[in-house]
């Protein structure tokens, strides 16, 4: 009987003291914060834009974007919470928007910290940079899209799954900022001139974070298939010369799609200088051709001029790479795995380092198949 | 003379607590420990620990043989004396106590930091606490059921950890010896502290149904935490690389920070929730075999009055001290230490005194 009555005694006190909801918030307390802007204005202070999905009867523009002059993101929150409806949260940031004249400066990543040291936030936000000022496109607000921020990380989702820009999120970006055999590559949207927003490739930074070039979405791919980030299959577009161009008419491309590549790279140290040979084959099939061309029968040759193009650009795409002292490959990888005591002495210089090296690029095309036509 | 005949283990779960109670909270931080000590070479560091450790235990085992039907305690007053078996019962308690507490205090940082920013500590260990005294109360035959259930539920903790793969580099493991052997046995005195836990067998032994597998199951269960620990320590050294590796505290959590499904983004929150079965691994057993010492004491069967006194001194103390991540982290530390003098010195110092004692007497009675 007393037992019994001890008993409920603790039960009911457990009840009423131990329910552990303080962590909780209601949905309609939130403001999501689906993308996050940072960018410098002409004086050079830090902006910061946050774009917020609201909900409710009678509301015409869902899409709620605050802008605030601050030193620090998790600063900004505090101002931004000022104009918010409801309590900001960054649990479902999508995509963070960085301008680039933030990215002509060193040292900007540091700032995104918070990522990483509040669990709260996630790691998974697609990194885009932006090549014009933030503002016009977070208040872009098209009539006919989804919402920005769920139309830029389906941009990148599924374009990154063509090659045709990279899918680096917060956490690839840390990899690629700490780790020294490589450089950051992000993407890369800006405006066209019809106020449309344009995917337009990838940017390539330095080892501190600092803007070096940009690609296209043509070099994108090719730098993804070295990469070996070419997972399905990719469109490459090329001119084969010896075929004469009728006006305005192009009469000289053939389109490839390409398909499990396999890219090889041998690394070796000679005369005070890395070496790197690349060895790339490529089982393609033929998707267009706007010229006459017998396809069985001089099958060979075709091989051979497309290889030779594909080949003409990787060239090219490394010249740009190594002029700029940057390393977006990982070839530093490469070259930590099999020459581990000559890359310690250059490693917190790679990019320098690899400027010098030398690079040879071998491809070999392989015709799988034609298509219906010969 | 069964006197501990009522609460018999079988074999699986007796490999299944010493494994557990091994890995329970050692594999967040591990892969950062060995990259900081012998980087891209720390795993071979897990192999040389394993067989030391398996070695280690086996000589517990041995030392065990000896009095097969009692545990360490009724070992000692048996060799020692009343005296030394008390002092022994209440060493052995304390260390004990210790480890789970260390356990309980590291799981409610995880916790805090993790899931439950804003809720108290104290309400969370004492959240804590409930399964625990519901579990043990009632004896070793439950705990060891317990145990089992946890494995199982456990089972699709390594298939998690594959898909991160897909980001992985596994150049990153090269060159695997980077500045030779010798940072490689630099780490092996820190990786101690991951194999602690087989010490166990000196309460568990005299309950082992089977007693001539005990030493298979302390192989097997030694075999599965080295397994388990390459298995997490290679993917996070090809998903980090060496520089990153060593700025988070618990790479393993941090791995898996980037799955991502289309139903749910953030998955890693629900992780952390189910891993609290495995870390209730290091506080439950320890905890139950902490009260065993203290009620052999003085010499009654029911554990169950010294566990509500421990339940609530923990529950009451934390109220008022809860210590920090900083402490936490010199508690680990010094249980290392600790562990690494009762589970590998003692056991050997306690070999060579049986050992000579026998010859000893049986020279008498000849």
């Amino acid at each position: 009987m007393n037992k019994r009555m001890l008993n409920v005694i603790f039960i009911f006190l457990l009840v009423s003291f131990v329910p552990g909801c303080r962590d909780r918030l209601d949905l309609e307390n939130s403001t999501n914060n689906l993308a996050l802007g940072v960018d410098l204005d002409n004086e050079d202070n830090l902006l910061f834009y946050l774009h917020n999905p609201v909900y409710g009867r009678g509301i015409k523009n869902e899409n709620l974007v605050l802008k605030v002059k601050s030193q620090t993101i998790r600063q900004a929150r505090g101002k931004q919470d000022e104009q918010a409806p409801g309590v900001i949260t960054g649990r479902k940031v999508q995509v963070m928007l960085i301008g680039k004249r933030i990215l002509e400066h060193e040292d900007w990543f540091q700032m995104l910290d918070v990522f990483f040291r509040d669990m709260k936030n996630p790691l998974t936000p697609r990194i885009i940079a932006v090549n014009g000022p933030i503002s016009d496109i977070m208040y872009l607000n098209p009539k006919d899209q989804p919402i920005l921020p769920l139309m830029l990380r389906g941009m990148i989702d599924t374009k990154s799954a063509k090659s045709e820009t990279v899918q680096t999120t917060l956490q690839n970006l840390h990899w690629q900022m700490v780790e020294k055999g490589v450089t950051p590559c992000i993407s890369e949207i800006q405006l066209d001139k019809a106020k449309r927003i344009m995917l337009t490739g990838a940017m390539l930074l330095d080892h501190k974070g600092k803007f070096k070039t940009s690609l296209d979405t043509e070099d994108t791919i090719l730098l993804q298939i070295l990469n070996k980030n070419a997972k399905q299959p990719v469109n490459l577009t090329l001119t084969i010369p010896g075929h004469e161009k009728s006006g305005p008419i192009h009469t000289d491309h053939v389109s490839i799609l390409v398909q499990s590549m396999n890219t090889k790279v041998k690394t070796s140290y000679q005369q005070n200088k890395f070496r790197f040979d690349i060895n790339i084959k490529m089982p393609v099939d033929l998707t267009e051709l706007s010229f006459p061309f017998d396809v069985r029968k001089n099958g060979k040759e075709l091989e051979n001029s497309i290889s030779k193009q594909v080949q003409k650009k990787f060239v090219n795409l490394i010249k740009k790479i190594q002029e700029q002292q940057i390393d977006p490959i990982g070839l530093g990888l490469n070259a930590r795995a099999h020459e581990y005591r000559q890359y310690k002495k250059v490693e917190d210089h790679w990019g320098e380092a690899l400027s010098k090296a030398d690079i040879h690029i071998s491809v070999k095309v392989n015709i799988r198949s034609m298509g219906p036509l010969k | 003379m069964k006197k501990y005949g009522l609460n018999e283990i079988t074999f699986m779960q007796y490999i299944f607590l010493n494994f557990g109670m091994v890995l329970s909270i050692g594999f967040l931080s591990l892969p950062r420990v060995l990259s900081e000590q012998a980087g891209t070479a720390g795993w071979i560091a897990l192999i040389i620990v394993w067989v030391i450790s398996m070695a280690a235990s086996l000589i517990v085992v041995q030392v065990m043989k000896r009095y097969p039907d009692g545990t360490l305690l009724d070992l000692v007053t048996v060799y020692l004396g009343k005296g030394a078996g008390k002092v022994v019962a209440i060493l052995f308690a304390l260390y004990l106590c210790y480890y789970g507490y260390t356990g309980l205090v590291y799981t409610v940082l995880i916790i805090k930091q993790y899931l439950l920013q804003q809720t108290p500590a104290y309400i969370i260990m004492i959240l804590l606490l409930i399964p625990t005294y519901v579990i043990v109360r009632n004896g070793l035959r439950i705990l060891g059921r317990y145990v089992e259930l946890v494995m199982l539920l456990s089972l699709w903790i390594p298939i998690v950890y594959l898909l991160p793969l897909k980001d992985a580099h596994w150049l990153r493991l090269f060159p695997v010896l980077k500045e030779g052997w010798e940072p490689v046995f630099a780490a092996v005195p820190s990786t101690f502290y991951y194999h602690i836990g087989f010490s166990t067998t000196f309460i568990l032994y005299p309950f082992l149904k089977n007693k001539r597998m005990a030493s298979i199951g302390l192989v097997i269960s030694y075999t599965l935490t080295m397994l388990m620990y390459l298995f997490i320590t290679i993917i996070c050294f090809a998903y980090f690389n060496s520089d990153e590796i060593m700025e988070y505290n618990e790479p393993t959590i941090n791995v898996l920070k980037t799955i991502e499904f289309t139903f749910i983004s953030r998955i890693e929150v629900i992780f952390i929730a189910f891993y609290l079965l495995i870390f209730s691994l290091s506080w439950i057993p320890t905890m139950y075999m902490s009260v065993f010492c203290t009620t052999w004491l003085i010499g009654k069967q029911d554990h169950r009055n010294h566990l509500r006194l421990l339940w609530v001194f923990i529950a009451v103390g934390t109220f008022f001290f809860m210590p920090t991540v900083f402490q936490s982290e010199k508690m680990n530390t010094l249980l290392g230490q600790i562990g690494l003098g009762v589970e590998y010195i003692a056991p050997v110092c306690l070999l060579l005194y049986v050992s000579v004692h026998d010859r000893f007497r049986w020279r008498k009675h000849l």
